[in-house]
C-alpha cells in the first residue's frame, strides 16, 4: 500500500524548506550535543580518579580580617549553619583553639618557643598514625605539624643559624617538653610529632586532649570557633567561591583558583546550549511547516483516500515513515561527528597532560535519544493534527 | 448490518421536500441485510445527497442515519474507516479515481487497503476482462474515457469485502451492452457475499432483480 501512497503524496513540494530544516537541525544538534559532551568532559576532569587532588578537597575557612572586626572574628552559629546547608559542603568541622598558654622546649636540640595548639575532628585529618590518640594515661601528647613548618626550618632557618637540617623521621623521634601555664604554676608534659600534613596549616593535637586541657587549664568561658574546615567535592565550584565572598569568609585562594576557569567553561557551554536550543526550536518549526505544506498540497488526495476508507492511523504511519527517518539520519551523523571531535580533542589534550576519555560519554548518547524522542513527538503530533484537518 | 433512516431531511432541501411525497425523506425506512433496493430519483430530488449522507460524507441533515443500530454521527474516524473497508462499498456518480495513478493502481490501492486483501491481485485482471477494460489497466486513470473510468470505479468497489454496495447512477456512461455486463458482475459479487445494495438512478430499469423499488 505504501508504494502507492508514495505516488500520491509527494514530499517534494517543499524541498528548499526541507533542506533548510535539515541544515538547521544538524547545526542545532551539533551545538547541543557538543555542549553535553563538554560538560561531561569537564565533569570527568574534576571527578575522575587520576586527577583528584586530596588537598584540594578540604578548605579551612575563616572570617576575612578587616579593621572593623579585629578581635571579634569568631564565627557565629548562624555562619556555621549557613555553610553547613550549602550543597557544596559535604562535611564541616570546627578548629578548636587552645585557651591556655603553652611553652615548648627541646631536650636534645636546644630550642624554646611559645606555642598554640588547635584540634579538629579526626575525620578531617589525613595522617594515619597509631600514635594519634590521647587519654589521660598517655605518656605523651601526639602532634601533627604542617610540612611547611619543617620546610621553613630546613631550607630557611637552619642554614642561616648554622643548625642541622632535620628529616621527618628525626623530628618524629625528638621528644618535646611542653609547659602549660596555670594559675598555680606550670604543668609539664611530653609531646611528640607523629605526622606531617599539608591539609591544615596549624599545630594539631587530638580533640580528646584539647577538650580535656581546655576544661582543665582554660579560662572557663565557652569560646566561639574562629576557623572551620569544610570537605567539598569541588573546591573550584564558583558557587562556593561566591558564597564565601558574600559572607566575608576567606580560604586558601590557591585551592579555589580553578573556579575562574570553571566559570569560563560554564559560560561557553551555556552559550552553546542556548544557541543550540534556539536553533532546535527553529528547526522544529521549519519541519512542522514542511509537514503542514506537504499535507496541504496533497489535501485532495488525502480526502479521497479517507473517503475510500483509509484509516487515519494508516495515513499517519505512512507520513511518519516519510518524515521521521531524516531526523534519525541527522542524529546519527551528528553523533558520529561529536565522537570524532571528542577523539581528536582527547588526543590533542593528551599532549598537554590533560586526560580526557577518547570515547563519547553516555550522557551525550542519552541526550541524542532524548532529542530524537522530542522530534518524534513533534512529528507525530503535527502529522496527526494536519491529517485531522485535511479530512 | 441493518440501515435505518429516521425522519431524514437534508437541510438544503428542507423547503423543497415539504411539498412532495417521498419513500425516503422525512419518514422511517429500514433496509435489511441482503435487500436489493432501487431508488428512483428524478433530477433535483437529492439523489447524490442521499448517497453521500449514507456514506457519511455529509452531515447537514435532520433526523438520523444508523448503520447496525449506531448513528453515523457517533462513528469516530477510525470506525468510519473500518466501516468503509469491511461493510460498505461505494460507486460514485463522479467516479472519484486518482487521475495520476493508472487504472490498475486505483483498484490495487483499494484492494490492499483492507488487510489481508479480500481478493488476489489476479481478480483485477479477470474483472477487467469481463468489463472489457483490460487494455486500459496500465493507463493513467485521468486519460481514460468516462465509460472506462466508470467501469474501473465499479471494479474498485468490488475488490473489497462488503455487506452493502451503494451505487449512484453506476451505468450513466455505459451503453446498454456494457451496462448489462457490469450489472451481471455486480449481481454475481453481491450474491457471493450475500450482500445487499442500494442503487439510485433517474429512471426505471431492469438490470437487477430488485427486492424493493422506492421513489425518492
Amino acid at each position: 500500500m505504501f508504494p502507492l501512497l508514495k505516488k500520491l503524496i509527494r514530499t517534494g513540494a517543499g524541498r528548499t524548506r526541507f533542506l533548510m530544516a535539515v541544515l538547521g537541525l544538524s547545526v542545532a544538534l551539533l551545538l547541543i550535543l557538543s555542549a553535553v559532551q563538554l560538560q561531561a568532559d569537564y565533569h570527568s576532569l574534576l571527578y575522575s580518579k587520576n586527577s583528584q587532588d586530596s588537598i584540594a578537597n578540604f578548605l579551612v575557612v575563616n572570617k576575612q580580617l578587616t579593621a572593623q572586626n579585629i578581635g571579634a572574628a569568631e564565627l557565629s552559629p548562624a555562619d556555621i549553619n549557613g555553610l553547613k546547608q550549602q550543597p557544596f559542603t559535604d562535611a564541616i568541622g570546627q578548629l578548636t583553639p587552645s585557651r591556655f598558654r603553652i611553652y615548648a622546649h627541646g631536650e636534645q636540640i636546644p630550642f624554646s618557643t611559645d606555642l598554640f595548639f588547635e584540634s579538629v575532628p579526626d575525620e578531617f585529618i589525613d595522617v594515619t598514625s597509631a600514635d594519634w590518640a590521647w587519654t589521660d594515661q598517655s605518656q605523651f601528647i601526639p602532634m601533627i605539624v604542617p610540612n611547611m613548618f619543617l620546610d621553613a626550618y630546613n631550607f630557611g632557618f637552619a642554614p642561616s643559624q648554622n643548625l642541622p637540617q632535620l628529616t621527618q623521621d628525626v623530628v618524629k623521634s625528638l621528644p618535646i617538653q611542653i609547659s602549660i601555664s596555670t594559675a598555680t604554676g606550670n604543668v609539664n608534659y611530653y609531646a611528640k610529632v607523629v605526622g606531617f600534613s599539608d591539609r591544615i596549616s596549624s599545630l594539631l593535637v587530638p580533640q580528646q586532649f584539647m577538650d580535656w586541657a581546655n576544661k582543665r587549664f582554660g579560662t572557663g568561658e565557652v569560646v566561639k570557633p574562629s576557623r572551620l574546615i569544610i570537605k567539598t567535592k569541588d573546591p573550584g565550584n564558583p558557587e562556593l567561591v561566591k558564597y564565601l565572598q558574600e559572607h566575608g569568609l576567606k580560604t586558601d585562594a590557591d585551592k579555589t583558583r580553578f573556579s575562574k576557569y570553571r566559570q569560563q567553561v560554564n559560560m561557553i557551554v551555556n552559550i552553546s546550549w542556548v544557541t543550540g536550543v534556539m536553533m532546535l526550536l527553529f528547526a522544529i518549526l521549519i519541519f512542522t511547516l514542511f509537514i503542514q505544506l506537504t499535507i496541504a498540497s496533497c489535501k485532495e488526495e488525502i480526502t479521497l483516500l479517507v473517503t475510500l476508507g483509509t484509516a487515519p492511523r494508516q495515513l499517519q504511519r505512512f507520513l511518519m515513515r516519510q518524515f521521521f527517518p531524516p531526523n534519525i539520519i541527522i542524529t546519527v551523523i551528528v553523533l558520529v561527528a561529536v565522537a570524532i571531535l571528542q577523539w581528536l580533542m582527547a588526543g590533542f589534550l593528551q599532549g598537554k597532560s590533560i586526560y580526557l576519555p577518547a570515547a563519547t560519554s553516555y550522557t551525550t548518547f542519552a541526550a541524542a535519544l532524548l532529542i530524537l524522542l522530542v522530534l518524534w513527538l513533534v512529528n507525530y503530533l503535527t502529522v496527526k493534527k494536519y491529517i485531522a484537518q485535511a479530512r | 448490518m441493518q440501515i435505518q433512516l429516521q425522519q431524514l431531511v437534508p437541510v438544503p432541501l428542507r423547503d423543497k421536500l415539504e411539498q412532495r411525497k417521498s419513500d425516503i425523506w422525512n419518514t422511517s425506512v429500514t433496509f435489511n441485510k441482503g435487500e436489493w433496493v432501487k431508488i428512483k430519483a428524478p433530477s433535483g430530488t437529492g439523489k447524490t445527497t442521499l448517497v453521500h449522507t449514507l456514506y457519511k460524507l455529509r452531515d447537514d441533515y435532520e433526523g438520523a442515519v444508523s448503520w447496525g443500530g449506531k448513528s453515523l454521527r457517533n462513528y469516530r474516524p477510525a470506525e468510519t474507516a473500518a466501516l468503509r473497508q469491511q461493510t460498505v462499498s461505494i460507486i460514485f456518480q463522479d467516479m472519484r479515481l486518482f487521475p495520476n495513478l493508472t487504472a490498475r493502481e486505483n483498484i490495487e490501492l483499494k484492494r490492499v487497503l483492507t488487510a489481508p486483501p479480500y481478493y488476489e491481485a489476479t481478480v483485477i485482471d479477470a474483472m477487467a476482462e469481463k468489463l472489457q477494460v483490460a487494455h486500459v489497466l496500465n493507463q493513467r486513470a485521468g486519460l481514460c474515457s468516462y465509460g472506462e473510468q466508470q467501469r474501473i470505479a465499479i471494479i474498485r468497489a468490488l475488490v473489497q469485502p462488503f455487506e452493502w454496495l451503494v451505487m449512484d447512477e453506476p451505468f450513466s456512461h455505459l451503453d446498454h451492452n456494457n451496462a448489462g455486463k457490469a450489472a451481471e458482475l455486480i449481481a454475481t459479487e453481491c450474491t457471493k457475499r450475500k450482500a445487499g445494495f442500494i442503487l439510485t438512478d433517474l429512471d426505471e430499469d431492469t438490470h437487477f432483480a430488485y427486492t424493493r423499488n422506492l421513489l425518492l
